[in-house]
């Protein structure tokens, strides 16, 4: 399922207009992206929890032509699976 | 690190902030939001949030485990699990490229 699949099913689902449905999802999206840009964590009851890491940056090779290649430090976010998210895969 | 979270309530704010409907309202469609998301998760194996990232369901195999403090060994049954992988535009945004 993509983001407008999932729009489309929330409006039908619970009978608000599509544009309401396309406001709710953007805006969930987006409130968990700005938290996560800012370094904050994320945690959603029932669905799953978000954390950034920060990794330092290194001098590694290219394993192929054996180059030297500079890493640049990045941040990633992590994401955990919640309980009921879990239980609710698996049964 | 500001040692911040967000948590489904602050949503529920935002979202509430932009509607003329009532706070349980909005908490009840956002309920089914993450109702939606978690049976595509669990029936497409897949669901693609552009901008944002995908979470993706994958199998994993029985594997012999041991209990740590009884040092007993036991089966650990086949389970699903769920990882997420980031999008490449969100990823460049995290890191100011």
């Amino acid at each position: 399922m993509n983001k407008s699949e999932l729009i489309k099913t929330l409006s039908e689902e619970t009978n608000i207009p599509i544009e309401e449905a396309a406001m709710v999802v953007n805006t969930f999206v987006d409130s968990m992206k700005d938290a996560l840009t800012d370094g904050d964590r994320v945690e959603i009851r029932g669905f799953g929890s978000f954390k950034v890491k920060d990794y330092g940056g290194y001098s590694g090779r290219n394993p192929k032509t054996g180059d030297m290649v500079v890493v640049e430090p990045k941040r990633l976010p992590f994401f955990r699976a919640g309980k009921e998210l879990k239980e609710f895969l698996n049964d | 690190m500001s040692g911040k979270t967000l948590t489904k309530a602050e949503i529920v704010d935002a979202i509430y902030e932009k509607t003329d409907r009532n706070r349980a309202e909005v908490k009840g469609v956002v309920e089914s939001l993450l109702g939606i998301m978690k049976q595509a998760i669990k029936k497409d194996h897949a669901l693609l949030i552009s901008g944002f990232g995908k979470f993706e369901a994958y199998d994993k195999k029985a594997r012999k485990g041991r209990n740590p403090q009884t040092d007993e060994t036991i089966t650990l049954p086949p389970r699903k699990v769920v990882v997420f992988r980031l999008s490449r535009k969100f990823r460049a945004e995290l890191n100011d490229e």
